[in-house]
């Protein structure tokens, strides 16, 4: 099971460069809480967590080792390559924030894909990336602010990594574009429970279709 | 050559509750050339895959047989969009992909790749790009992509259907050319053009029960009869041109003389075209002419360099884009209809729901809907806004005669009630349907050389305009950032900051294409330092914005730009190809996960256009701003759709050229080190140290 098949790469290839691209975009993001963050630059780790997105979600789609890693590494140098302002100093966050969801979702020994290890996850990429901040960016910054902004950094990285991440990789699931991947399967059968549920003892269920595709759903 | 055997085969996906394919017994000698067909959802694709043994047993449960290739690349397949095979930045690695998994040595790469090209009749030279190649030509590189591995038997899934006709005939040409001498098995549902060139038709059911199988114009013969097959699509309805537009009628639109460029290149020259309302006008011409910029500056998307444009208001223009799940907001089928805040009248929504004959799935998730159910419940989600323009690209692109008969049907009745339909699109029979056709040639286009055969050479990805920096190895320019990141740490007063700085200024010409580029790398650099002084200056140690909280974060400053700058210069002149030959070919880093990294970033480019069109999609149904975050939720979650689809069928393109057992594999250029890569290191360590120098010297 942990060996990756090609859809496993580029599924996870592709989760990294679709954010890399989506970064761009998310730029208009900053001047949502501009004002904010000119007065109070720790403000700017409210939206930290978006930037983890990409280990997150592999994680909870791809589910073998390493996938946290290789697409927030593929997100970070598609950045870089595109001319991230930070330089390599993005590759080092990339490994930071690939790095925290990684080591969250190993100490589960990849067999629990919930909520809150997703929020874990997130939480502890958020610790590495202040980290990495602290000494690369921030080291004349006062501690008080510092950990003001680790604090920042900790409630985004649960709510919109863990939390976003998660129910992202829910939504995905359910438009049947992960049906090749352990979370898709996780999703039908969950789907197969609920109806199965609800209909104990009709076998030719009523309320299914099959439609022109010979798709199935509930 | 090889036969292909598929027995007692049951194929059920965990996605799904039942099986795709039930029980099929099908038994292809060598060299035969089969035509499989059936409506859409009859598990053709299916089939192909097992016959190239691509069936994946973490994704379903298989039961029965389907033995699989006895070496990479020994059954070829191609798939219904070009585009999904697609994993290079030139048309020459596109071809080199199969032979470098299977370890052939270089001079053999290049034999096979110029045999290849040449087999599969691709006009495109070695160095230009195949995500910005017709759909025609992608086609035909994929086909040569498989040639390259020698392959014994090919199977295609509908090659021609995203095509238009005389790309298609082409297409057809150049596979019955190279099919000589193999198996060939071809997935269609339009089968008429084949049916010369093979020696079996079988029709396949639901869960591919064979219903018919035999010699194929008599097979075609039969299923004529039969009225659950598929036919040709022909005449859907009768239909009088000019029924609801009154001579005269008022243009809802109008383009008067209208100029525009893409991408620095004119593509529409004076364009006159009137938009009347009740009418169906399709914009047709070859690929390149300029249909997709037509349809942009009748949305308000591009604008003219000269001309004048005339359209209704916002709320009265509606677009459907090529994909329909790049416009898709909502989580269920009668939300989506009623998403856009222009779209207000449920009795109509509901309507159209009937009319579109979606009332069954209305709490069914729009992303689950086959592929004839997506384009109809766009349309309906466009007409759901009362539209006096309503613009679609493609609308009938890829769909079998049932479906595409649907699509017309909804775009007639739209015009009868005198809505202006406006569409892109080389599908025949939507023309014939037309009120008006306008044609668009295009300036010709500087494409292939009309004499002689393309160069063939595997070559690096070209530059524009080369610069010094481009004769390093990735490698060493990596190595320039780094040990200049690392020497940053030296930086402890401004003035040192100041003289670090110095040599990175000295160097930087070397690696900029142009001012403008130069100027558009730097500028983030430049703004986020003066953010970090500014920063340093209010929350550091020091009293808040004193002279001695400034001169700190000046120092911040000169520190960062030291730390950052020459990584950002260095790694412009760098290209993902060359890259990854560096780190696959130089550093032995893991092939496979290189080279789908490599694919992947190949990509960025086409996911940008992607992710252009969503947003503006969405803008133009009136969902929110591009700065909103509920557009751009959900723009990403569509865009993570259309990545995940196309890397599963990449996935399988790669697998049918060798990848799965490309643990190792040749690289296909090798990734020199010459002599002036060891002044790149001496540079690199300078950098290094020179922060360090620069702190002593100022004492």
């Amino acid at each position: 099971m942990t060996r990756f098949r090609t859809v496993d790469l580029l599924v996870t290839v592709v989760i990294g460069a679709a954010f890399g691209v989506a970064f761009l975009g998310y730029g208009q993001l900053y001047t949502l809480i501009g004002p904010l963050t000119t007065a109070f630059k720790p403000a700017e780790g409210l939206l930290a967590g978006i930037w983890f997105l990409p280990a997150v979600l592999a994680a909870l789609i791809v589910r073998k080792p390493g996938a946290a890693l290789l697409a927030e590494m593929i997100a970070a140098v598609l950045s870089m390559l595109l001319g991230s302002q930070w330089g390599w100093g993005t590759a080092i966050s990339g490994l930071m924030q690939g790095g925290g969801v990684e080591l969250v979702f190993l100490a589960f020994r990849y067999r629990r894909f919930t909520l809150p290890v997703a929020i874990l996850g997130g939480m502890a990429s958020a610790l590495l990336e202040w980290g990495w901040e602290k000494f690369a960016y921030y080291q004349e910054m006062s501690w008080t602010f510092s950990f003001i902004m680790l604090a920042f950094f900790l409630l985004s990285g649960a709510l919109l990594c863990g939390t976003l991440g998660w129910a992202a990789t829910r939504a995905l699931a359910a438009t049947g574009a992960l049906d090749a991947m352990p979370a898709g399967r996780e999703h039908a059968a969950r789907l197969r429970a609920a109806e199965e549920h609800a209909t104990p003892t009709a076998p030719a269920d009523p309320g299914s279709r099959r439609t022109e595709s010979g798709r199935f759903r509930a | 050559m090889t036969s292909l055997s598929l027995q007692g085969l049951t194929w059920h996906p965990y996605s799904r509750a039942e099986p795709t394919v039930a029980g099929l017994d099908l038994k292809i000698p060598a060299g035969q050339r089969v035509l499989l067909t059936g409506p859409s959802g009859s598990g053709k694709s299916t089939v192909l895959r097992a016959l190239a043994g691509l069936l994946d047993e973490e994704s379903g449960e298989l039961a029965g047989n389907a033995p699989g290739p006895a070496r990479p690349g020994e059954r070829g397949l191609l798939l219904q969009n070009p585009l999904d095979a697609l994993i290079a930045a030139t048309v020459g690695r596109e071809a080199a992909f199969g032979p470098e998994n299977a370890t052939l040595p270089r001079e053999e790469i290049q034999r096979r790749v110029t045999a290849a090209l040449d087999a599969a009749h691709v006009d495109l030279e070695a160095s230009r790009a195949p995500l910005e190649a017709s759909g025609g030509q992608q086609q035909r590189l994929a086909l040569a992509g498989s040639l390259a591995l020698g392959p014994s038997a090919l199977l295609l899934d509908e090659p021609t259907s995203m095509l238009d006709a005389d790309t298609a005939a082409a297409v057809r040409e150049a596979i019955v050319d190279t099919s000589a001498g193999r198996t060939l098995v071809i997935a269609e549902h339009r089968i008429a053009p084949w049916l010369d060139h093979v020696d079996r038709l079988v029709l396949l059911g639901e869960q591919a029960r064979i219903l018919a199988d035999g010699p194929p114009h008599q097979v075609a013969a039969e299923m004529s009869l039969s009225p659950a097959a598929p036919t040709a699509p022909g005449p859907t309805s009768a239909h009088d041109p000019g029924s609801g537009s009154p001579p005269g009628a008022e243009a809802v639109a109008r383009l008067q003389g209208v100029v525009a460029e893409r991408g620095g290149r004119r593509v529409l020259e004076g364009v006159d075209l009137p938009v009347q309302g009740g009418q169906l006008t399709v914009i047709t011409g070859p690929s390149g002419a300029g249909k997709t910029t037509l349809l942009r500056v009748l949305l308000g998307l591009t604008a003219v360099s000269a001309g004048i444009v005339s359209r209704p208001q916002r709320e009265q223009v509606a677009f459907v884009p090529q994909n329909p799940e790049h416009s898709f907001v909502a989580s269920t089928v009668r939300e989506e209809v009623l998403a856009s805040p222009w779209a207000e009248d449920e009795q109509l929504a509901q309507e159209l729901l009937e009319r579109a004959e979606l009332t069954d799935l209305a709490a069914a998730n729009p992303y689950t809907l086959s592929g004839g159910e997506q384009r109809r419940l766009a349309i309906v989600a466009a007409l759901a806004q009362r539209p006096r323009l309503m613009v679609l690209d493609e609308p009938t692109v890829g769909l079998d005669a049932q479906r595409h008969a649907a699509v017309l049907e909804l775009l007639e009745a739209a015009c009868a009630e005198g809505c202006a339909v406006v569409a892109a699109s080389h599908d025949q029979a939507l023309i014939e349907h037309a009120d008006i056709e306008h044609r668009l040639t295009g300036p010709t286009a500087p494409t292939d050389p009309a004499h002689g055969r393309p160069d063939r050479t595997i070559g690096p990805v070209p530059r524009r305009r080369p610069i010094p920096a481009d004769a390093l190895n990735p490698l060493v320019l990596s190595l320039i950032g780094i040990l200049a990141a690392i020497g940053s740490f030296a930086v402890q007063t401004w003035q040192g900051g100041l003289l670090a700085l110095l040599p990175i200024v000295l160097l930087a010409p070397l690696t900029v294409r142009s001012l403008r580029g130069g100027l558009l790398r730097l500028t983030p650099i430049l703004l986020s330092a003066a953010g970090l002084a500014w920063t340093t200056a209010l929350l550091g140690d020091a009293p808040s914005l004193s002279r001695e909280a400034w001169l700190l974060g000046a120092k911040e400053a000169a520190r960062i730009t030291v730390f950052v700058a020459p990584g950002v210069l260095a790694l412009g002149s760098v290209d993902p190809t060359a890259l990854g030959d560096a780190l696959g070919g130089r550093l032995r880093i893991p092939a496979r996960v290189v080279a789908a990294s490599v694919a992947g970033l190949v990509r960025a480019g086409h996911l940008g256009q992607q992710w252009q069109i969503i947003t503006q999609s969405r803008v133009l149904r009136g969902i929110g701003s591009p700065a909103s975050p509920r557009l751009l939720a959900g723009a990403t979650l569509a865009l993570l759709v259309d990545a995940l689809r196309s890397a599963q069928q990449q996935a399988l393109a790669m697998d049918s050229r060798g990848f799965a057992t490309a643990t190792t594999r040749t690289w296909a250029l090798e990734s020199p080190l010459r002599r002036v890569d060891l002044l790149g290191v001496g540079i690199a360590v300078a950098l290094g140290v020179w922060p360090l120098l620069a702190e002593l010297l100022v004492g």
